[in-house]
């Protein structure tokens, strides 16, 4: 499979194929909107929508439908145009990125073979990056141009957002790029086909070819960037709720506002194929069943490449109901002092791994193997960490004795049971004592 | 070089334009118009919305700095795909000089990081 | 490789499409660029650059240079952002360019340095176009266009690689002397320091009255009252001004169109 297949097809199949992945990402959002509600539902004990349809499977059909019908509201200090212009950039940008997504192998549609692939370029993956980074235009600009506070300060959020986390992003890759020696998206799917041999200190063994576990630190590092990059929970902080309301599009409506959610659930779903793409061996079927011959043949990839899209869609989903949103500043230093030193180094210690295999055995290799565990070792060594705390000397006791109680506070005993008063003293010393370590 | 299989992508983006513009035009034509002063005014949570203040709301500069770190990670990326997709080739010397590209970025990162410039609070 | 497109690109010609696709876009390219200058909010003339970059991103693509194409796109969108941000942070969201000449002379130099400079462009251009043939296209891409760029940068051009990375060291330096508030070991303010300086003597440790609490207007301007029955003026925004509202203001607002209620009769 290469570069050469693709550009060949006749235009009523180029036509089908648009048509066909544009429908999917429309109805998967509608779907998979319908699969966020009942899996949080479920997590949080309750059961989701389930009034409309087998399962309540019409519920966000009506829902969209209900948001087209709402009435569409251009506040009085908007800037007209760029209002109008934010949402169109979101949905356009989104929906582009899927050009180069592959689905699956070569197979044959009505006599013409053709990969299950819109297109494939040599820079396939920067297209998708390109596309993400022009999305961003769309949030910042209906957050300017909204005329308000909030989206304003939401907006603000999410440049600085995700900027932060695209640098995590695009380092992230350019350890599979090293391995895979191309950007095309099929290319990259194709290399994570072979078990390459490795050769670790005499022993010589194959290891499996999906980059999620050749390359696992890039893959943690792409996954959490993935999350940030797309505003979801826990990093949420564009749209946080408890705090700005909406963030940038508080003051969108109707329509408007449907192209930003369209586009919110297209980019998981970009995110979460370009994740399978480049480090869960794409549309090829997993170990198990991948030992049936026929599994990495004809339309069977389809349906490996969405089972691993809808895991990663149920992960989004789970996070979204475990975790509690981070504060801003765990949020950025997380992605500039954790993941981009760490980043850099892997890739380092990847480039010096790969250079030393291919040296002869002596001294050059010996040295390049021995600077890499060097830099590593002293990354890990010097890598600040948080400060342990000291208990104080002298305890604290506030500004004259408020609002931090005495140590020696005496609870009065209640004088209506002795043994209420017993059991009362015993928690009064030990919450004096937990409000002196917390200090 | 063929321009070929670009065709596809300008297709499925116009498809996508069209789309886009298409839904955000009908809007307040299939939606009901029931308009009123307040409802135009910025949402500020039912109260009276804040008057911008005079020069228009500034906000901290401190976001330059992060917007300024990311063009020059942006541009040490870009330096790194060719060479990650080339590293085959390039062999013992392409690693050597990236090493010393990486270590001299690294160089201003450091500095950023201990005059405090990655430090939100 | 398309070998008749080869021998096209070989001649120097171009295809139908890559010409139809150009004079699509440079049009649109020019008027952005001329947008950028024209247009009196600095966030429209942002919006108008990012229309002539990405455009030139699509010429370095038809140029068959997808690589560097799609780069432009890329680091010019982070790079407009930057702008972008700038803007509203330094000028604010509204404000518009003004339109007084400071620089005496300045208009009349522009305009005899930007013709120079035409007449520098279109003379190198004629001469570039019109004789001399494009030729070792193919070469240069035979093992993709990645790698082309890839085998240059890091052993022919690696000096001017090198020294970009000093180019980097000196923008940060440059980002941070402008926009970084040094702060000194003591001045940071930790969790603990801002709530005992919450229950200081003199500071009311509680929750600031909300706007119109006990006032005679729902108005954000008006102060509340303080139990004592003096108003306090920590309730109302700094931003607003303080001033005395006109019945008019006072009044609740009526729905466009319907029966005007509660007004003032």
């Amino acid at each position: 499979m290469s570069l050469d297949m693709f550009g060949h097809d006749p235009w009523w199949l180029i036509l089908i194929k648009i048509l066909v992945v544009f429908v999917f990402l429309i109805v998967s959002t509608i779907l998979v909107i319908w699969f966020e509600r009942r899996v949080v539902g479920r997590m949080q004990h309750r059961p989701g929508p389930n009034r409309h349809g087998p399962f309540g499977l019409l519920q966000s059909v009506a829902d969209a439908l209900k948001l087209a019908l709402k009435e569409d509201i251009m506040p009085t200090l908007a800037d007209k145009a760029v209002y109008f212009i934010a949402p169109i950039i979101s949905a356009m940008c989104a929906i582009t990125a899927w050009a180069v997504i592959p689905f699956g192998p070569e197979v044959s549609i009505f006599g013409h073979k053709t990969a299950l692939q819109i297109t494939d370029l040599p820079v396939a993956v920067l297209v998708v990056l390109a596309c993400s980074g022009l999305g961003v235009y769309g949030i910042v600009l209906g957050g300017w141009a909204s005329g308000s506070t909030y989206p304003l300060l939401g907006a603000l959020r999410s440049a600085a957002q995700v900027i932060s986390y695209e640098v995590a992003l695009g380092l992230s890759i350019v350890a599979v790029f090293m391995l895979s020696g191309t950007m095309s998206t099929s290319g990259i799917v194709a290399s994570q086909a072979e078990n390459p041999a490795v050769n670790i200190f005499g022993l010589e063994f194959n290891v499996p070819g999906w980059y999620a576990i050749l390359l696992f630190p890039s893959f943690v590092i792409f996954v959490i960037s993935m999350v940030g990059e797309t505003n979801r929970a826990p990093f949420d902080l564009p749209e946080a709720e408890s705090e700005l309301v909406g963030g940038f599009h508080t003051e969108y409506s109707s329509l408007k506002f449907a192209m930003f959610f369209l586009a919110e659930y297209i980019n998981m779903f970009t995110v979460s194929a370009m994740c399978t793409t480049l480090f869960l061996g794409g549309w090829r079927a997993p170990w198990p069943i991948s030992i049936w011959g026929a599994a990495n043949t004809g339309f069977w990839p389809l349906l490996w490449f969405m089972g691993k899209l809808v895991l990663l869609m149920f992960f989004f989903v789970w996070l979204r109901g475990t975790m509690p949103r981070l504060r801003y500043d765990q949020f950025m230093r997380l992605g500039w002092k954790v993941l981009i030193p760490l980043n850099l180094v892997w890739i380092l210690v990847v480039a010096g791994i790969r250079v030393s295999s291919e040296q002869e055995a002596g001294t050059a290799k010996t040295l390049i193997i021995g600077g890499v565990i060097l830099l590593a070792v002293g990354v890990i060594f010097f890598y600040p960490r948080r400060k342990q705390y000291q208990a104080p000397a002298v305890a604290d006791l506030g500004v004259g004795g408020f609002p931090v109680p005495p140590l020696d506070l005496k609870v009065p005993p209640s004088p209506r049971t002795k043994k209420i008063a017993a059991s009362r003293e015993a928690t009064g010393v030990s919450a004096s004592t937990t409000t002196e370590e917390e200090g | 070089m063929s321009l070929t299989p670009y065709v596809p992508l300008v297709v499925l983006f116009g498809l996508a334009t069209v789309f886009a513009v298409f839904s955000v035009t009908i809007g307040p034509y299939i939606g009901p118009r029931r308009i009123n002063k307040a409802k135009l005014e910025a949402y500020e949570c039912g109260i009276e919305p804040t008057p911008t203040p005079p020069g228009g709301s500034r906000f901290p500069v401190k976001f330059y700095l992060t917007a300024m770190l990311f063009i020059i990670f942006d541009i040490e990326i870009v330096f790194l795909y060719p060479w990650a997709v080339a590293f085959d080739s390039l062999g013992m010397f392409g690693f050597v000089e990236m090493l010393l590209f990486i270590v001299t970025v690294f160089v201003a990162y450091t500095y950023v990081w201990r005059r405090g410039g990655l430090d939100w609070d | 490789m398309n070998p008749a497109l080869t021998g096209v690109l070989a001649d120097g010609g171009v295809t139908t499409g890559e010409a139809v696709t150009f004079w699509i876009l440079a049009p649109i390219a020019l008027a952005g660029a001329i947008g950028m200058v024209l247009l009196r909010n600095a966030v429209h003339s942002a919006l108008s650059l990012v229309l002539t970059m990405l455009s030139l991103g699509v010429f370095y693509v038809l140029q068959a240079g997808p690589f560097i194409g799609m780069v432009q796109i890329i680091v010019y969108t982070g790079a407009i952002m930057m702008l972008f941000l700038f803007v509203i942070m330094l000028v604010g969201r509204n404000t518009r360019d003004s339109l007084i000449e400071v620089l005496r002379g300045q208009r009349v130099a522009a305009i005899l340095l930007g013709i120079g400079f035409a007449m520098l462009l279109g003379t190198g251009l004629a001469r570039g176009i019109g004789s001399i043939p494009a030729v070792g296209l193919a070469e240069a891409n035979v093992n993709g266009n990645v790698e082309g760029i890839a085998k240059l940068l890091f052993t022919r051009y690696i000096f001017a690689f090198e020294v970009t990375s000093a180019l980097l060291i000196t923008a940060a330096v440059g980002a941070m002397i402008l926009a970084h508030v040094e702060k000194k070991p003591g001045e940071k303010m930790d969790q603990k320091v801002l709530s005992r300086a919450r229950f200081e003597k003199g500071n009311y440790p509680g929750p600031k009255a909300g706007p119109g609490v006990f006032a005679t207007s729902d108005s954000v301007a008006t102060p509340a009252l303080l139990p004592d029955g003096t108003f306090t003026e920590r309730s109302v925004s700094k931003v607003v001004p303080a001033r005395e509202l006109t019945i008019a203001e006072a009044r609740p607002k009526a729905v466009n169109g319907s029966k005007e209620y509660g007004a003032i009769k």
